[in-house]
């Protein structure tokens, strides 16, 4: 129905300002066919509603003349009620609007005449390739407006020499003038289309990185209950030789060891942790050797494995005789005797 | 040492409806031997008379009657009860099944008598006796204090069950394969091509499925009502349970880990075995036995997959459930679990035994190579290299020389059959599963640890 009456008011407003129209011609028709072949594709599946009218359009190979001719016919057959709306609104609009559709009929009307044979074949191409695709006419309405839109903000003009060729399918914009009614849905329409993608790309990057962000803040828990690293173990004379101290194991995972390691007197800690799968193994008194419970791997005294699947000894932890006297054992430095750190006088507190 | 019983009332109790079922099971037998009839050819020589079979079994089952009826009526003193396991028996099988090495051997020659004594063994009868006689063993074991601390535990029930049932299936794939190697010595057609009367699946097999899904779902509620699954104390990072052991299917690879590295034992190893498994069917050229059980066409294949299943998979689990205890170490099933059992071990790797260097009695051999402590790596991974050279040969020829040296023996049909990449995807699989019992030979004579050992970066073989 709607588009009836703009083709209608289309050809009224072509021949009304048909003479003023044609001076400007030149510009907007070059421009405005440029964008529309742009447009026409992303917006096709938009505007299905002004797709029904189109076919008549469309399916017409010679461009300006057949859809002039179809839109009389048209016009014929529209109804009152139709009528009075789109008039009015193209009133108000009726400085640009008009004018536009003028220049596009003039440019349209300069092809058709003057145009050369290339240009008409190449206008012939576009209207039949326009008229298979059913979909394509569609397309065009949208691609006026924003033609319409681009002239009257005096956007810099594309390409010339391709925007002649494509020029001839132009006609079909016509429809979409119809209404600024119309106009307005439309860009309802295209905020929606656009708008809400990026409105739910935001909401999901936010929602992302506060999720993120809110892992990252269990790194730093605000309380902790794990025993410190560095704790104080009481003085050597606690930690008689050849004994190993087990009341660290349950809280902190050490032994203390008093005993003698390549000659020299040392209190040094071992890490319970056994060197083969992480285990916790057990010192036995009267077999004087930890021995761990999970796959049978034994250590003498010195943390030195020679039994079971272990490949390397027990790690030592820092230990150091701090200034009041007192054993330090500070759990966050590791020394590895197959990595010869054994001899770092931090591992361990010679006892003269 | 200990101050448990080894009887109890109860334990009494329980044991008289062990022998009650034992009795039932025999009885229903009983009636089946002396509906098919037959004589014992066994009791025929020993006496010179006829005498059915199922007499034989009636007596047998009267007399596990007594037993059941003597169990439950027992009001005496426990202690007083006679009917239990000698403790001379209990010392004997405790020295043998505690070694690893005799284990080891034991379940070695089991399986191979398993295979040699095939068609002995399938005969019903002759299951049947095992069967009782294993049944039998385990309720005299229960005697034993200690034994029921082990098998008794709820976590293990299911162990034995799966003992009988993997037992059974051998069983039943033999008495086919054994019965169809005959039928084609004979020339007939095999069991599978003359008993081929089809059946629908619906109603036969999914009826049956429907059962069984019923069956299994009403032991497993009982089950679960019946014994309470063991909880253990709360974990925590500082204190493992001893012993602490895998889930009892995974206790092979747990037993593997005693004997390689955990990367080894852990990733790779387990890899190899799935992929291992995988590859069979592109592997195996053999079209015998498609479709039907024999054994005689694909001796070769059941032979290699019994052993990686049976002697290294399900005898594993057994030693890691019943045999292992505290400190991972290996008790008797008899044996009472002590926490301060003494095993004597030194582990050395296969390097320190290379180089072992004095200067009057090896002046050949240098002193083992150590990389000075400030070494850059490349300094340090030419010193290591050095120093695991011979484990690296060792390795190597295993893995590469010793393919091709089989494909010129032992298995050159094979080769030829098979083609080149076959062949070695074919031999590698066989070597890696045969890298276990030597692995677990060499630690046990000669306290080997490992053949190629780089702890400094935790790369051990």
């Amino acid at each position: 129905m709607a588009k009836k009456l703009s083709t209608e008011e289309i050809l009224a407003a072509a021949r009304k300002e048909s003479g003023k129209g044609e001076a400007k011609s030149g510009k907007p028709a070059d421009e405005s066919p440029a964008e529309e072949t742009g447009q026409a594709s992303e917006e096709q599946p938009v505007r299905k509603d002004s797709v029904p009218a189109r076919p008549a359009a469309a399916g017409k190979p010679k461009s300006t003349a057949d859809i002039l001719a179809a839109a009389r016919a048209q016009a014929k057959g529209g109804s009152e009620e139709s009528e009075s709306r789109p008039a009015a609104k193209p009133a108000s609009k009726a400085g640009g609007g008009a004018k536009s559709t003028a220049d596009i009929l003039a440019a349209a009307r300069a092809q058709a005449g003057g145009g050369g044979g290339e240009v008409k074949s190449a206008a012939l191409k576009k209207a039949t390739a326009a008229g298979d695709k059913p979909a394509a006419p569609a397309g065009d309405k949208p691609s006026v407006q924003e033609m319409l839109k681009a002239v009257r903000e005096g956007k810099p003009v594309p390409k010339s020499g391709e925007a002649k060729k494509t020029m001839p399918p132009r006609p079909e914009r016509p429809a979409p003038k119809k209404s600024a009614k119309k106009e307005e849905r439309r860009n309802v329409l295209l905020a929606l289309v656009t708008t809400p993608f990026a409105f739910a790309w935001t909401c999901f990057s936010t929602a992302s990185l506060a999720a993120t962000l809110g892992v990252a803040r269990f790194m730093f828990p605000n309380v902790l209950v794990e025993p410190p690293s560095k704790f104080k173990v009481g003085p050597p004379s606690d930690y008689p030789f050849g004994g190993v101290a087990t009341k660290w194991k349950a809280q902190f995972g050490v032994w203390l060891v008093h005993a003698e390691y390549e000659g020299q007197n040392l209190i040094y800690a071992l890490s319970s942790v056994c060197t083969h799968l992480g285990c916790t193994p057990n010192w036995l008194e009267s077999e004087q050797k930890f021995k761990c419970p999970c796959h049978g791997s034994g250590f003498f005294i010195t943390g030195v494995h020679f039994e079971g699947p272990a490949p390397r000894p027990l790690e030592r932890v820092g230990i150091r005789l701090a200034e009041d006297g007192m054993l330090e054992v500070d759990k966050s430095k590791k020394f590895q005797q197959e990595l010869g750190q054994w001899v770092d006088p931090a591992s361990k507190v010679v006892i003269s | 040492m200990h101050s448990h019983p080894d009887l109890t009332s109860s334990v009494i109790q329980g044991l008289g409806a062990f022998y009650l079922v034992l009795f039932l099971m025999n009885a229903i037998y009983t009636y089946f031997s002396f509906k098919k009839g037959g004589h014992s050819k066994f009791l025929e020589r020993l006496t010179g008379q006829e005498i059915p079979a199922a007499a034989m079994w009636a007596l047998y089952s009267a007399f596990l009657l007594m037993i059941a009826v003597a169990h439950l009526t027992s009001t005496s003193s426990p202690n007083a009860f006679l009917f239990k396991l000698p403790e001379w028996v209990k010392y004997y099988v405790d020295v043998i099944v505690a070694d690893p090495v005799s284990f080891s051997v034991l379940s070695v020659v089991l399986f191979a008598l398993m295979i040699l004594l095939r068609e002995w063994w399938v005969k019903p009868v002759v299951a049947w006796i095992l069967l009782n006689v294993s049944v039998i063993a385990l309720g005299l074991s229960m005697t034993d204090w200690d034994f029921r601390q082990i098998v008794g535990k709820p976590d293990n029930v299911p162990i034995v069950a799966m003992l009988f049932i993997v037992g059974f299936f051998t069983w039943l794939y033999f008495r086919r394969a054994i019965e169809n190697d005959k039928r084609i010595d004979e020339g007939r057609d095999v069991f599978e091509k003359e008993d081929n009367e089809k059946i629908l699946v619906w109603p036969d097999l999914v009826y049956t499925e429907l059962m069984c899904m019923v069956i299994l779902t009403v032991i497993l509620v009982a089950w679960g009502i019946l014994l309470h699954a063991p909880l253990e104390e709360p974990g925590s990072a500082v204190k493992t349970p001893n012993p602490s052991k895998a889930p009892w299917y995974f206790l092979g690879l747990q037993e593997m880990l005693v004997y390689y590295d955990p990367w080894l034992a852990g990733v790779v190893f387990p890899s190899v075995i799935l992929v291992g498994l995988m590859a069979i069917p592109y592997i195996d050229f053999n079209k015998g036995g498609n479709g039907y059980y024999s054994f005689k066409e694909r001796w070769f294949a059941i032979s290699t997959f019994l052993f990686g299943f049976l002697p290294l998979w399900v005898a594993m689990i057994i030693l890691g459930t019943f045999l292992r205890g505290p400190n991972w170490n290996m008790f008797g099933p008899f044996e009472y679990w002590d926490v301060h059992k003494l095993e004597v071990l030194y582990n050395v790797n296969l390097s320190e035994y290379f180089w072992l260097y004095s200067p009057e009695w090896t002046p050949w051999v240098g002193a083992m190579p150590v990389a000075p402590p400030d070494a850059s790596l490349p300094q340090q991974a030419r010193i290591i290299f050095l120093r695991e050279a011979p484990g690296f040969i060792a390795v190597i020829v295993y893995l590469a020389v010793l393919p091709p040296l089989m494909a010129m023996t032992l298995f050159r049909t094979y080769f030829l059959r098979m083609g080149f990449l076959r062949f070695m995807v074919f031999s590698n699989l066989l070597l890696m599963m045969l890298a276990l019992p030597i692995k677990m030979v060499l630690r046990w004579a000669f306290n080997l640890k490992y053949i190629i050992a780089i702890p400094e970066w935790f790369i051990n073989v």
